[in-house]
């Protein structure tokens, strides 16, 4: 018999968490979006908290890698990226040898997940060169390939992105649901509740993997643009990778990602498990995410990050974002100008001019203010390594 | 699979008219990923919730069904009255094609996504165990079995003396029949889902590092390459003097068969993943949509939003067309 107990707390998700935009969101000062409703979550308790929860060893640490060659012609370099992530992990824990850098993090009993990124496969997805020098690294520990989960929610997504084929031999490769109604695979007592829009089902569960499957987590999220959520990195890789009937949270034009995402992550078993963030940024999605194939909106921006403080990543990633979408002439992710706004999906995937919802990019911040990481760029201490 | 060995597309061909209607609709347990396959007047339909449904055409009632103990990734295939398929716990399983009942199964270490082939009186299939297994097609007993460098997930082509194969270690493979025995391989960039097709001297595959290539049949030496905008999952088919085959960029591409110069070149929108199947004049495809394109350059004569479709590919005869959705619902069109 299941004896675990659970707990219910309650996110003033309008209140406590938007307080935090005055200071940190360009946008507050015009906002048109409503204030989100409260969300219940329904979590285990007793769970032992890891020491290595978010946001980790190493809060407010991001170290940048970046190498020109890692992305040519579209194709990434298995030797780069591999080179790349090694003097990351280094930098990242001051360890000069890599297995103790990997060992930082990961016991050879552990069952690790990797938890990628395939929405947006082929165009822009977690490269299968990252993910098979990630399962290089997890085995260096002594951790068995067959306590090796790559996964996501969608598995048909991960079949576009033709994983099973290109990670190494007894690597389980798993989606979550098959369909986009399944709920086979989500634990029914872990749960994040909120009535965003009268939707019918105010629950999003977690997928068992997560509560019951693995031991560890390392996220491989991409970089991208998010219509709903500003930009998808690490925070939004997790929490609407995790959890089901997430699509519920945004509808045209609002979108209540902010603060749904922190609240996922900082739910556990998730944030103790999630004990490493690489962020594959050899491709940067920069209007049209997260689905986008429009070669126009992908740049070959060849680098990796490396962290254990999703919010500070993503805080980073953020700005590269923004930055490029600058570069461009595209409006900002804080954009509030309702002309900006299109119905047409199409359109939307034409012109970095439109977007379908008012961006939520706030929501790093306030995973921040949940405790997830830091988010004052003033205070993020970013490495940066040019290799070429 | 697919209707013969050779991947020429399948059934006889048939003047081109469009679907007009729905004839029959059915909604299968789980998901569907592998492709439907006929023979007389049962379709045969793998799923994801590890059943394989044999559909009466004529009624689109199921006739019956067979409980597989995993889901249902492979596509079908015939032999001695029997349906083989692969299975995720790593099984591939023949049962009697009129009843449904199992005649024999035989165990692999990994997932089996790839069709078994048969040919030889004897079965073939990849794993991603990483091994290349030939049986008895009459009780399933073990030929022989031979480790490759990676996991399989292409389904092999098996001419009288020859198994072609492509593998997760982007290497494509040609092997004995007889023995298993490696007597090439030939490396790409990256792996290979993609399965290959084969003409008299010819192997033609497509692999993750963008590029399609055709190679000599006896020493699997590249007589041509044809670079794509990303990487190749779709099986080619041929047809006279050209070879068809879908890119995850979402485009159809026909290239000569002999030179590998492009023909024509159709943007069709979403990733295929998919085998075109030529029938005639017309090519069909699952990406998204359904779509009928004219062989001859690649127009879009027809498409339709028939259940969203990742690998599955349609089954096409003189008056109906089958296919499966992602969601697992069956259509027969006319």
């Amino acid at each position: 018999m299941d004896r675990r107990t659970f707990v219910k707390r309650s996110c003033l998700g309008s209140l406590a968490l938007s307080l935090d935009h005055w200071g940190t969101s360009p946008a507050f000062s015009q906002d048109v979006i409503p204030p989100a409703p409260p969300i219940h979550v329904t979590e285990p308790v007793g769970v032992q908290v890891s020491p290595l929860r978010m946001p980790g060893l190493y809060p407010g640490r991001v170290v940048e890698i970046s190498d020109a060659r890692s992305i040519v012609a579209n194709r990434v370099s298995q030797a780069v990226v591999r080179e790349m992530l090694e003097r990351g992990m280094r930098e990242l824990t001051g360890e000069k040898d890599l297995r103790q850098a990997w060992g930082k993090f990961l016991q050879p009993q552990d069952v690790v997940g990797l938890k990628i990124n395939p929405s947006g496969a082929p165009a822009c997805c977690s490269s299968p060169e990252i993910v098979r020098e990630i399962v290089a690294g997890v085995q260096s520990v002594g951790i068995p390939v067959r306590n090796i989960i790559v996964y996501d929610r969608y598995a048909y997504e991960m079949d576009i992105g033709s994983y099973q084929t290109l990670v190494p031999k007894g690597v389980r490769v798993t989606g979550v649901q098959e369909n986009k109604l399944d709920a086979s695979g989500y634990d029914p007592d872990i749960f994040c509740e909120a009535n965003f829009f009268g939707e019918w089902e105010t629950r999003s569960y977690m997928a068992n993997i997560v509560a019951s499957g693995v031991t560890k987590i390392i996220n491989v999220p991409t970089m991208k643009d998010h219509s709903a959520a500003g930009v998808t990195g690490c925070l939004k890789n997790l929490g609407y990778g995790t959890f089901n009937n997430v699509d519920r949270s945004h509808r045209r034009p609002f979108s209540f990602t902010d603060p749904l995402i922190g609240i996922m992550c900082s739910t556990e078993p998730l944030r103790s498990k999630a004990v490493l963030h690489i962020m594959d940024g050899t491709r940067m999605v920069w209007h049209g995410g997260p689905l986008t194939q429009n070669q126009d909106f992908i740049f070959p921006a060849g680098l990796i990050m490396v962290g254990t403080d999703p919010v500070a990543m993503d805080t980073i990633e953020l700005e590269k974002i923004e930055g490029k979408r600058s570069k461009e002439g595209a409006p900002s992710v804080w954009s509030r100008d309702p002309k900006s706004l299109t119905s047409d999906g199409a359109e939307f995937y034409q012109d970095a001019s439109k977007n379908l919802y008012y961006r939520q990019p706030h929501h790093i911040a306030a995973a921040g203010k949940l405790g997830l990481g830091v988010s004052d760029r003033k205070v993020i201490e970013h490495r940066m390594i040019r290799i070429s | 699979m697919l209707g013969d060995n050779a991947r020429s597309g399948g059934q006889p061909s048939q003047t081109w008219r469009a679907p007009r209607r729905t004839r029959w609709q059915i909604s299968l347990e789980g998901a569907v990923r592998g492709s439907p396959i006929l023979q007389g007047e049962l379709l045969y339909v793998p799923s994801l919730a590890g059943f394989l449904n044999a559909i009466n055409i004529r009624s689109g009632r199921l006739q019956w069904r067979f409980k597989a103990p995993a889901a249902i990734h492979s596509t079908p295939s015939l032999s001695l009255g029997r349906v083989l398929f692969g299975c995720d716990d790593g099984k591939v399983i023949a049962i009697d094609a009129a009843t449904g009942t199992k005649s024999w199964e035989v165990a692999s270490q990994d997932e089996v996504w790839a069709s078994p082939i048969f040919q030889n009186e004897s079965v073939y299939f990849g794993s991603a165990d990483g091994n290349m297994y030939a049986v008895r097609a009459e009780s399933g007993a073990p030929q022989w079995k031979q480790m490759l460098g990676g996991r399989i997930y292409s389904s092999a082509h098996v001419a009288k003396r020859r198994i072609y194969v492509g593998c997760g270690d982007g290497n494509i493979y040609g092997m004995d029949a007889a023995t298993g025995q490696v007597l090439w391989k030939t490396a790409t960039g990256n792996g290979i889902d993609c399965s290959p097709a084969v003409d008299r001297y010819s192997v033609f595959i497509g692999s993750q590092d963008f590029v399609f290539y055709s190679l000599d049949a006896g020493s699997g030496a590249v007589l041509w390459r044809y670079e794509a905008e990303l990487g190749i999952s779709s099986a080619p088919a041929i047809s006279g003097d050209l070879i068809l085959f879908g890119c995850k960029a979402g485009t159809l591409h026909a290239l000569d068969i002999r030179t590998g110069k492009m023909i024509w070149k159709s943007r069709i929108g979403q990733a295929i993943t998919a085998p075109p199947v030529i029938n005639g004049s017309v090519v069909w495809l699952q990406a998204g949509f359904t779509f009928a394109l004219n062989l001859s350059d690649g127009r879009v004569l027809w498409k339709a939003n028939l259940g969203n479709s990742v690998q599955s590919a349609p089954v096409v005869t003189k008056d109906v067309v089958y296919l499966a959705g992602m969601e697992g619902e069956i259509y027969a069109l006319e």
